[in-house]
């Protein structure tokens, strides 16, 4: 028997052989994730799946998380629409999340003034619960990006969004790549709310123009689903490209503009009771 | 603590170049219709003006003399600047208008050298500020209000010799202030030391005791003078000819009595303090020796198995100017590193109001308020976010205000602008929030109206915009309507949904109802629209709005 001692770290008996393993695991990881591909244990999801075929494929699987996003309204005159969408991005990020993360908005006075507030009621009923928000209301446009740094650093926030009402506001290229670096160290969304589309170069992963569309009105007249009319204006990870979606917020979750009403399969958290019993052995 | 001339002080020190030879200045005040002299400076005092003389005597007597009007408002704050700084030898100050200040030194003398040294360290600093300050100690609040006043400032000569006899102690003379003269510091300090305050007191006239000039007169008048000539008498009749008032002064002067001092600031319940020989006026260096400062104070608080909730750092100028910031936290913290970056943004947020001037030369720390914070067990998989997120609202509340960070909380009530509330998440006491608060008004909305698309908008105005609008008949909904100078025509619409004033909160019953409508134009905006007065008797009080805007 060789003398009992403090059991080495395989990692330090050669320099090699860390390397080696770590690639030896990533490759098990790929192998696994071919056959499951529900996120690791402890790892969370790389990107945000839209569950709509068409975007996810032009994003390569999805929003990318720990990255920053930027998202106009085509006109001014939507910005409701514009707002929808990024919070029904955050409703998708703060749902895949574990551990309790959050949403939060960062806005100044001026944009509070000149676009309203979150109204809770309302982004509860789109699906973000009330209680997963918070709301932080600075004094300077300047402030909203610190703030906006701060809390993708976070890892207790899922998703930030920020609220620039004019149309620079110091969001250059400098500043959101500085944005982009801190999402990915905290791995949440960092979603850059502007009031008005901007032309200027960004550091975003993705640039989206949110036109609001008529949605299909239900059998009685009554409104339809919330519609969005997306345009992908810039994408790293893939090719831009025009889409329209719905969003179901009694499922949360976008569905494609071809689908009809009712349909079953769309229902993702409903009883499991009909499913036929499938007895192992 | 006697300022003696803070009146006269106040405008010598507010010029630039002080005069070689003080000039006589005097305060005039109206006092019933009649400009008097309310305060005089040292040299007006030798020339034989007092306090309570007509201006036009005094102006008779000496026609040269500098006159100022009584401002007694800048007084006061003065007194309570001078009373923030004396915090730098107690934490508890109390004020004594218009011009005294009441230490408790209980068992802080000794870190200044001793009673003695204490006061001559008070007057030589306040010297050299420019201000004349007599200070006493003694046993009991009436014992050093009548010896600082008193005992050594008397201006018979006579009386003055009997003082000095009759004490027991010599306070030492110092020497060198810079910018007074010398003889006002040597008379400046007086130490009654413990259990003689009674022989002190012997010797001193009665107004030494606080008590009106008028009783004062009518003692005088039966021949009682000093405190000597009353102290043995028979306590009854002097109470019932002169009043409850004076028998009560006299005994909180010799300590028969209990006189408590009301600290100006709250006493804080945790503090750590350090001094310096040098000034210091780096940032990094005010915020080092914070967090060199928030270290002891973790080891008190965490001996008790508490955390602070409420920080404050006061920064002594060497000037005399004290700067205090705070922090509030949404949790109990002991970090150093933590509390110092609160402090640092802190700083950064208030930028040049924070002027250190020519340096701070002591740094203090205090918990102001605590609560009690139980070690937590960490998971080995960090699920729990809850300490982040207090951290990350910290940081936020020291650089905007933690009543800046809100998180919304339904309310019971249908009226749409009351429905939510914004609530400081500090003050939130979840660390964790669960998914849904009770709320049976946004159970109702969910369950009643059934529709494809959210029945409430996701942004509100605060004040709804008036727009125009046109509708088909008159409680319908509306076909067209101008939001923001543009026309946009209506494709859909659901409504009306009528939501009232409640009835217990509509006193005089005229609160107008409003019809709201969930209108989507032929674009595709969908806004929360609603007409207001639709039921008066006159209908063309009806007046159309938009609150809200839809996804």
């Amino acid at each position: 028997m060789p003398a009992a001692g403090p059991i080495p770290d395989c990692a330090s008996l050669h320099p090699g052989y860390a390397a080696a393993l770590g690639d030896a695991l990533g490759q098990l990881r790929r192998v696994v994730a071919e056959i499951d591909p529900s996120p690791v244990f402890g790892a969370e999801a790389a990107s945000l799946g839209l569950g709509v075929p068409a975007v996810d494929a032009a994003l390569a699987g999805g929003i990318a998380l720990g990255a920053l996003h930027e998202i106009a309204p085509a006109r001014p005159v939507q910005f409701g629409a514009a707002f929808g969408f990024a919070l029904a991005l955050a409703t998708l990020s703060v749902a895949g999340s574990r551990g309790g993360r959050l949403a939060l908005l960062v806005q100044t006075e001026f944009a509070a003034r000149e676009a309203g507030v979150p109204y809770g009621p309302g982004v509860d009923l789109l699906g973000l619960p009330m209680a997963r928000l918070l709301l932080l209301r600075v004094p300077r446009p300047l402030d909203v990006l610190w703030a906006f740094e701060e809390a993708l650093k976070s890892r207790a926030i899922a998703a930030v969004l920020a609220e620039l009402p004019e149309a620079g506001a110091g969001a250059d290229l400098t500043a959101t790549r500085r944005l982009s670096l801190a999402a990915r160290a905290g791995g949440g969304i960092g979603l850059l709310l502007r009031h008005r589309a901007s032309p200027l170069p960004a550091a975003a992963m993705t640039r989206w123009e949110v036109a609001a569309t008529p949605g299909t009105p239900d059998a009685f007249g009554g409104l339809g689903r919330t519609a969005f009319d997306l345009s992908l204006r810039r994408n790293r990870r893939g090719r831009c490209g025009r889409f329209i979606v719905h969003w179901d917020h009694h499922e949360c979750c976008f569905l494609p503009e071809a689908l009809s009403l009712g349909v079953a399969e769309t229902a993702r958290d409903r009883s499991d009771d009909a499913r036929p019993l499938v007895r192992a052995g | 603590m006697w300022l003696r001339r803070l009146a006269t002080d106040r405008m010598t020190r507010g010029r630039s170049s002080a005069p070689a030879e003080e000039a006589p200045l005097v305060i005039a005040e109206k006092v019933k219709s009649a400009l008097r002299l309310a305060a005089v400076n040292d040299a007006a005092a030798s020339l034989g003006l007092k306090g309570g003389m007509a201006l036009a005597d005094a102006k008779a007597m000496y026609p040269v003399i500098a006159v100022a009007d009584a401002d007694p408002e800048a007084d006061r704050r003065l007194l309570a600047a001078i009373a923030d700084w004396c915090d730098r030898y107690t934490p508890l100050v109390g004020l004594d208008p218009p011009d005294g200040l009441i230490l408790d030194v209980t068992g802080c003398a000794h870190l200044f050298g001793g009673e003695a040294a204490l006061c001559r360290d008070i007057v030589r600093r306040l010297a050299a500020q420019g201000f004349r300050a007599r200070v006493a100690v003694a046993d009991t609040v009436g014992g050093v209000w009548a010896v600082a006043r008193h005992a050594a400032s008397s201006p018979s000569p006579r009386m003055r010799g009997e003082v000095q006899a009759g004490r027991r102690f010599s306070p030492s003379m110092v020497r060198g202030g810079p910018t007074l003269p010398v003889q006002d510091l040597q008379d400046s300090v007086v130490v009654v030391p413990s259990g003689v305050i009674r022989d002190a007191l012997l010797a001193l006239p009665l107004a030494a005791l606080r008590i009106a000039p008028e009783t004062v007169a009518g003692l005088a008048q039966v021949g009682l003078k000093r405190i000597a000539d009353v102290i043995e008498r028979p306590r009854a009749p002097l109470a019932a000819r002169f009043g409850e008032d004076f028998v009560r002064r006299l005994d909180q002067a010799m300590g028969r009595e209990d006189e408590p001092i009301a600290p100006r600031l709250p006493i804080p319940p945790y503090l750590a303090e350090r001094r310096f020989a040098d000034p210091i006026a780096l940032a990094n260096d005010v915020l080092g020796t914070i967090e060199s400062l928030a270290h002891e104070l973790s080891r008190l608080l965490e001996r008790r198995g508490e955390g602070a909730r409420r920080l404050q750092a006061a920064l002594f100028r060497t000037d005399g100017k004290v700067h205090r910031i705070e922090v509030g936290t949404s949790a109990p913290l002991r970090e150093g590193a933590r509390i110092r970056g609160l402090f640092a943004e802190r700083l950064t947020a208030i930028g040049d109001d924070c002027d250190p001037g020519f340096g701070f030369d002591v740094v203090r720390l205090c918990a102001l308020a605590t609560e009690q914070s139980d070690p937590l067990q960490t998971g080995l998989v960090a699920s729990d976010h809850a300490a982040e997120f207090a951290h990350l609202v910290d940081r936020f509340g020291a650089r905007f205000g933690l009543r800046r960070i809100t998180r919304l909380v339904p309310q019971d009530t249908h009226i749409p602008e009351f429905a939510v509330a914004a609530m400081p998440a500090a003050e939130d006491r979840r660390r964790t929030p669960d998914d849904g608060y009770p709320s049976s008004v946004l159970r109702r909305l969910s369950s009643d109206q059934d529709s494809l698309a959210p029945v409430r908008p996701i942004r509100l105005f605060d004040r709804p915009e008036r727009i125009e609008a046109f509708a088909e008949v008159p409680d319908g909904p509306p076909i067209r309507f101008r939001w923001r100078h543009v026309w946009h025509a209506v494709a859909q619409a659901e409504g009306p949904e009528r939501i009232a004033m409640e009835w217990w909160r509509d006193d005089r019953g005229n609160a107008l109802s409003r019809d709201y409508f969930r209108v989507e134009s032929k674009e595709g905006l969908r806004v929360w629209l609603y007409r207001e007065g639709c039921c008066t008797p006159e209908p063309k009080q009806s007046q159309w709005f938009l609150h809200g805007l839809f996804a």
